[in-house]
């Protein structure tokens, strides 16, 4: 019973509201609230009653309508950038430089020596206009073996609907009739010719002369001849593609790509290092700042592009340099010695040295951002970084470390950082590997993968050019790499001036002749010979870093300056909303509660012969008589009304007026 | 309870009425009550503060507020106008840009020379009596000697001349006269340095052809330009004779310039070339140009996935007066962008393979109001001569041409034709060269307006490019490349080829990160509104229900008050006057009565409880009333007043 008691005492607490009904509790919130359009409704007169309820009613709809914008904005996390600009004390890049011939072509000419005789005479054989001046019986008989995996084929296009393909060596021709409707499409961008036609049919057709005749001197017409790389899935094989040239320079340079890849990849690391430049001979002097450094200061790194490349300040095992002022007279001065006696001729038609500028502990991707200095020059190249520092996720899709993109990085073997040429080259090497069977010798190989050549992957040229140019597999690299957020670039300005002069020559040569080699004989020419200059500019850094443009404090801020500008709210306000839906919970509560006594009562009552009071009217009554308590001297209408004689008190409200009485002093208060 | 019936159609009345008066009957009323029952804070603490030191205080308080609300606000106000600049990168597979290439030398010289050799030999024959200097080869000599014969237009027109400096005396070249010269001096390229030398000066008259006092002499210090100056003059003028279809004739083929063209790993050829005929630079090939509706991409970046061409470069074939220079010019420039190549061209080096390096951004910038600029240039009231989309330098050089079609009657041949115009040339316009020298001048000094109409374009793509050089083909590899390239352009032409004659080019990009720059509005409304919402409510806890509450109060509410006010005085008046004739006496303070007892209790239609109890009645009140009512009675009341109209009169029994 005591519990009971507690329980209905904790109860009435609980739902003292301002007010018994709703109606009441509205006037009561309006008169009250903070919030500053309510307390109007209910201090005016009519008219303005009506104004004031649906002014506050636009502005609630309006704090609503913008509270949404804002929300939809901080959602949108919208970044903004800052942009600096200056000098400051900064890390000197590191300098990758190498020949942008691979290797000595005195070291290699033993593995070549077979290729290079081959594309001799097939050169004799396309340029010469008659067949019988090659003397092919003066020379060892050529090594046609090497020739067949992969032979250039002459495509003769006088008779335009029927292109007669040629090979070179073989005294057959081709009559490409289901070529045809194939060769139509040449010259497009997919200027691959699939021949259906297979190869047996070359025998059958061979009545013509084996070299192309001479070339015709009437200048309105087409070309008529085009070399072409023939490539098939395996030799022998029916699956044979045409990759035809609109220059026969270009072929040559492409078959001669492929044929010395294939050679090359037999030749273990070592062995290939070893026939490179080495750093010795390539770099002749060094000087940084006031410091002089020389060829032991620069990491040697293998690059399949370009042989041995030197890399100066790395920072792989040492700290790197600073460098604190602007100028050429701070910055690191290279002569290098790239000796293009030595160049292999059909391999690298340019002859340079092949620079690059990169952060540290970067693996340098010459192909993409490197830039050629020329032989005979000195070559100035002024420095500025230009440094863009974004957010992660979700500001912007970028990638911090690389760790979060789904591409195996082959790149990590040389422990250099994520950057998105690794990606996709690592992209393209996993799906070579997964389709050829096989690694391209230009990229890193995974664990367990051997380099493709002819004699274990006869295919692999004509796996590797459809792969190439396959437009999906590089969607797919693009969609699966991502860039970094932290991307550096170093913007070069570049100058030249020949070097040296003529009046300068002969004593710099000689110098740096005996400093190589110990020997008096002048072992350089301009040919060979290149300086380089590398330094900050007096702007040295260009910072462009973003920073959330909607914080959660901004978020917050304009939500209150929103409610505060169209009704005066903050949360408490929204608190107080809170606080009167409970209140009305209650009221619905005690309501049913009330109504469904009151249905019993009913139920009860039916027996009495005396028309009972409604429901309402009982509620009513001992609603308003829970006022009472507060009105001490009560009101004389209340009092008037007659009290219910017979009815028994219903069940609930007697619960209700009996604590009122007892803990009248305690309720006041509240 | 008697005057009841009449008293309750008066109130009735009042509340069907669509205006009713202020809550106060005087303005310090008003106040007061203002005070006490706004929604701001600060006012409401003058009214309640006891003591005068204490109140004055609150009032400049809230006073400050104000004021620094106001600050705040204009300076949020005038900030709204401002953007805030975004990079975005992203890697993705981007459009290659338009790749125009042309020769440096326009037009074939063994093919111009029908049109050229009066001209040319009239040169050399400048060149031979000013500097003593002839070609020892036979062909020229030849011309030389028939000098004499030939009659020569082009000195009669603008002759050479030669300026003794200060004695204004200058020598025509033909006929050995000396002449005194009138009219101004122009020092064509060096006006802020002048050489000392007088003999050294050499230059060329323009008169008027209309008016032969009114002429300009145009000096330089140096012969080399005033010769290139001159011979320019003359060129532009035989070209602009010669019609467009010969002129395209005239210059090089796309077979002529291609040797060979790789593209993306695959290998491309002329058709992938659209010519475009430039009037300086003879035929100039765009790669990529969408003329077929398709554009290029790379999804590759490095050396290899972009365009390799070789060009070759007819040395020999060089026009030795209008070139001085060997080698290619290129552009890289978006498909809709004019290729402005003698502006903005990168220069080719023959013998060598030069690399470009491509970075690509794109920059947006806000038109009006965050800055002045267009975003397709329809605004701006030149038109646009070009069939390309808006750029600067469009707009000013169809500016230029305009004026220079008004001014002179005629178009100027570097730059396209206006409707209904044709190019100056000397027989129909002798007067356009006199002409042209003007307006460029005033063009140059901005005195055309043109840089003044022109506004640059609001969005705009980049190309940096980072160009470097290296000796192609290399000493070794030489051999078989010439003779292999021999070969390709042999089919056509059969001479072995010199690597003077050959440029080797690679255009391609670095990566493939998009930098996309653009202004964004810093402010939006919604941002503007919600700072202006901090501002109120961190100084007076204001809203736009104050500033409603304000403009009511003391703006309707005052105003009616005073209205009143002199409404009862000139009311009062009139009674006066009528008293003053006979008139039976009205009753003192009637309608004072009704002005106080209008807001309060009697005449609203339903007294708030708050009204009731702050607002003083009126203690002279002739009418015995009822006590004020308790406090919880009355707001008893209110909350049920529209269930029973009639407590009213209860109350008041």
């Amino acid at each position: 019973m005591n519990l009971k008691k507690y329980l209905v005492r904790a109860l009435h607490r609980l739902q003292k509201g301002p007010g018994y009904t709703y109606k009441e509790l509205l006037v009561w919130y309006c008169d009250n609230t903070n919030t500053h359009g309510p307390k109007r409704i209910i201090k005016e007169g009519p008219k303005k009653k009506l104004i004031w309820f649906f002014l506050t009613l636009l502005f609630a709809s309006l704090v609503f309508w913008q509270w949404g914008i804002l929300i939809n904005t901080y959602l949108s996390y919208n970044v903004t950038s800052s942009l600096s600009i200056g000098f400051k004390t900064m890390k000197f890049p590191a300098v990758t430089v190498c020949n942008a011939n691979p290797f000595k072509y005195s070291e290699v000419k033993h593995l070549l020596k077979e290729l290079d005789r081959l594309i001799e005479a097939a050169l004799e054989r396309i340029l010469q206009p008659t067949p019988g001046n090659v003397s092919e019986n003066v020379s060892p008989p050529l090594d046609l073996q090497l020739w067949n995996q992969i032979p250039l084929v002459l495509i003769d296009e006088h008779n335009k609907d029927n292109p007669v393909i040629l090979d070179i060596f073989e005294t057959n021709q081709t009559a490409g009739n289901e070529t045809t409707a194939n060769n139509e499409t040449a010259g497009d961008d997919q200027n691959s010719v699939s021949n259906e036609n297979p190869m047996q049919n070359e025998t059958t057709a061979g009545n013509q002369t084996t070299a192309p005749p001479a070339p015709t001197n009437t200048t309105t017409e087409e070309k008529k001849y085009k070399l072409a790389v023939k490539l098939c899935s395996h030799q022998g094989s029916n699956n044979c593609t045409y990759r035809n040239f609109t220059s026969a320079a270009q072929a040559v340079t492409e078959w001669y790509i492929l044929q010395s890849t294939s050679i090359l990849s037999k030749v273990p690391l070592h062995e290939r290092i070893r026939m490179g430049y080495q750093a010795e001979d390539m770099i002749l002097a060094c000087l940084y700042g006031a410091e002089p450094c020389n060829y032991k200061n620069f990491t040697q790194i293998y690059h399949p592009d370009h042989g041995n490349c030197y890399i100066f300040n790395w920072g792989m095992d040492e700290e790197a340099l600073n460098s604190s002022n602007p100028g050429a007279e701070f910055g690191l001065k290279l002569i290098l010695d790239i000796s293009q006696q030595d160049y292999i001729p059909y391999l690298s038609s340019a002859a340079g040295a092949r620079l690059m500028l990169h952060q540290q502990k970067s693996f340098p991707f010459l192909k993409d951002q490197g830039i050629y200095a020329m032989a005979g020059t000195e070559t100035s190249i002024g420095v500025l970084v230009d440094e863009l520092e974004r957010m992660g996720y979700p500001y912007s899709d970028c990638t911090m470390n690389g760790s979060d993109v789904p591409v195996k990085n082959l790149y990590s073997q040389y422990n250099t950082s994520y950057s998105i040429q690794a990606c996709l080259r690592s992209c393209f090497q996993n799906h070579m590997v997964e389709i050829c069977g096989c690694g391209h010798y230009m990229f890193p190989l995974p664990e367990g993968v051997n380099y493709c050549n002819n004699e274990e992957n006869p295919g692999w040229a004509y796996c590797y050019s459809s792969l190439r140019s396959s437009i999906k597999q590089r969607q797919i690299c693009i969609d699966s790499c991502k860039e970094t957020c932290n991307d550096t670039q170093y913007k070069m300005t570049i100058s030249m001036a020949d070097w040296p002069s003529e009046a300068s020559e002969d004593w710099i040569f000689h110098i740096l002749s005996y400093e190589r080699d110990m020997s008096t004989n002048v072992t350089l020419d301009r040919n060979g010979i290149i300086k380089l200059n590398i330094y900050f500019q007096e702007y040295n850094y260009r910072t462009i870093s973003e920073s959330a443009a909607t914080t959660i404090v901004w978020l917050l801020s304009s939500l209150g300056g929103q409610f505060g500008f169209w009704m005066g709210g903050s949360v408490l306000c929204l608190i107080e909303f809170g606080e009167i839906i409970i209140d009305s919970l209650w009221i619905t509560i005690i309501n049913v509660i009330s109504w469904c006594k009151g249905l019993k009562q009913k139920r009860a009552r039916a027996r009495y012969p005396d028309a009972p009071p409604t429901v309402s009217e009982l509620v009513e009554a001992h609603t308003n008589l829970g006022f009472q308590h507060e009105a001490v001297g009560a009101l004389p209408r209340d009092e008037a009304l007659p009290p219910e004689p017979g009815t028994p008190p219903p069940n609930y409200d007697s619960l209700r007026v009996q604590p009122l009485d007892v803990l009248s002093p305690d309720s006041d208060k509240e | 309870a008697a005057t009841a019936p009449g008293k309750k159609i008066t109130a009735r009345l009042k509340r069907t009425l669509p205006v009713r008066g202020p809550q106060a009957p005087t303005l310090s009323e008003l106040m007061r009550w203002y005070c006490l029952n706004t929604n701001t804070h600060g006012c409401r603490r003058i009214v309640v503060s006891r003591g005068r030191l204490r109140r004055l205080l609150w009032i400049l308080l809230t006073l400050s507020a104000v004021g620094l609300i106001l600050w705040q606000c204009a300076e949020l106000l005038m900030n709204y106008y401002s953007a805030s600049v975004s990079v975005t990168v992203q890697f993705q597979k981007l459009p290659f840009p338009a790749v125009t290439i042309c020769n440096i030398n326009p037009y074939k010289y063994s093919a111009m020379k029908e049109y050229l050799s009066e001209l040319d030999k009239e040169t050399k024959k400048a060149l031979e009596t000013f500097y003593g200097f002839s070609e020892g080869k036979s062909k020229v000599r030849r011309s030389v000697d028939e000098w004499n014969s030939t009659g020569s237009d082009f000195f009669q027109q603008i002759p050479l001349l030669k300026v003794e400096d200060f004695s204004r005396i200058a020598t025509d070249l033909r006929s050995g006269q000396k002449r005194k010269i009138e009219g101004s001096v122009f020092h064509k390229d060096s006006s802020i340095v002048n050489s000392g030398d007088s003999n050294d000066i050499i230059g060329f008259q323009l008169c008027d052809a209309n008016n032969s006092s009114e002429c300009a002499l145009y000096t330089f210090s140096s012969g080399v330009n005033a010769i290139q100056e001159w011979y320019k003059l003359h060129y532009m003028n035989i070209m602009a004779q010669i019609p467009l279809e010969t002129k395209e004739k005239l210059s090089y083929s796309a077979d002529d310039l291609l040797l060979t063209c790789f593209f993306d790993g695959l290998s491309c050829d002329k058709r992938h070339f659209t010519r475009f005929h430039h009037p300086l630079h003879g035929n100039c090939y765009t790669f990529n140009s969408g003329e077929n509706g398709t554009i290029l991409s790379t999804s590759t970046g490095g050396s290899e996935y972009g365009l390799q061409v070789v060009l070759y470069i007819d040395e020999a074939d060089y026009n030795p007066f209008l070139v001085t220079s060997t080698g290619a010019k290129i552009i890289v420039h978006d498909q809709n962008e004019y290729p402005f190549i003698e502006d903005i061209g990168t220069e080719i080096e023959t013998a060598a393979a030069t690399s470009i390096g491509m970075h690509f951004t794109r920059s947006r910038k806000l038109s009006k109001p965050y800055s002045d600029c267009t975003e397709t240039g329809a605004d701006i009231p030149v038109e646009n001569l070009y069939n390309k989309s808006y750029s600067l330098q469009i707009c000013l050089h169809s500016c230029f041409q305009k004026a220079m079609v008004d001014s002179c009657g005629c178009a100027q041949y570097a730059q396209p034709l206006p409707v209904g115009a044709e190019y100056c040339n000397y027989k129909k316009n002798p007067n356009w060269m006199y002409c042209y020298y003007r307006l460029h001048e005033k063009f140059v000094k901005e005195q055309l307006g043109c840089q003044q109409i022109c506004k640059d374009a609001c969005s705009f793509k980049e190309w940096a490019l980072t160009t470097s050089i290296a000796q192609w083909p290399s000493t070794v590899s030489e051999d078989w490349m010439l003779r292999v390239l021999s070969w390709d352009k042999g089919q056509k032409l059969n001479k072995k080829l010199n690597k003077t004659d050959l440029a080797n080019l690679m255009v391609f990009y670095k990566d493939l990160n998009e930098r996309f720059i653009s202004e964004n509005p810093a402010n939006t409304l919604v941002i503007l509104l919600s700072n202006f919402g901090g501002q109120l409510g961190l100084w007076m806890s204001c809203s736009v229900v104050c500033v409603i509450e304000i403009v009511e109060v003391f703006f309707i509410d005052s105003l009616s008050i005073v209205m009143r006010r002199q409404w009862q005085k000139a009311k009062k008046w009139w009674n006066d006057r009528k008293r003053a004739r006979p008139g039976k006496p009205p009753q003192a303070g009637d309608v004072e009565r009704q002005g106080h007892d209008n807001p309060v209790c009697i005449d609203e239609d339903l007294p708030t409880f708050n009204t009731a109890l702050r607002l003083p009645l009126p203690q002279d009140s002739p009418l015995p009333r009822t006590p004020p009512p308790n406090y919880s009675t009355l707001r008893l009341e209110t909350a049920f007043t529209e269930q029973l109209p009639d407590t009213l009169e209860l109350g008041r029994h």
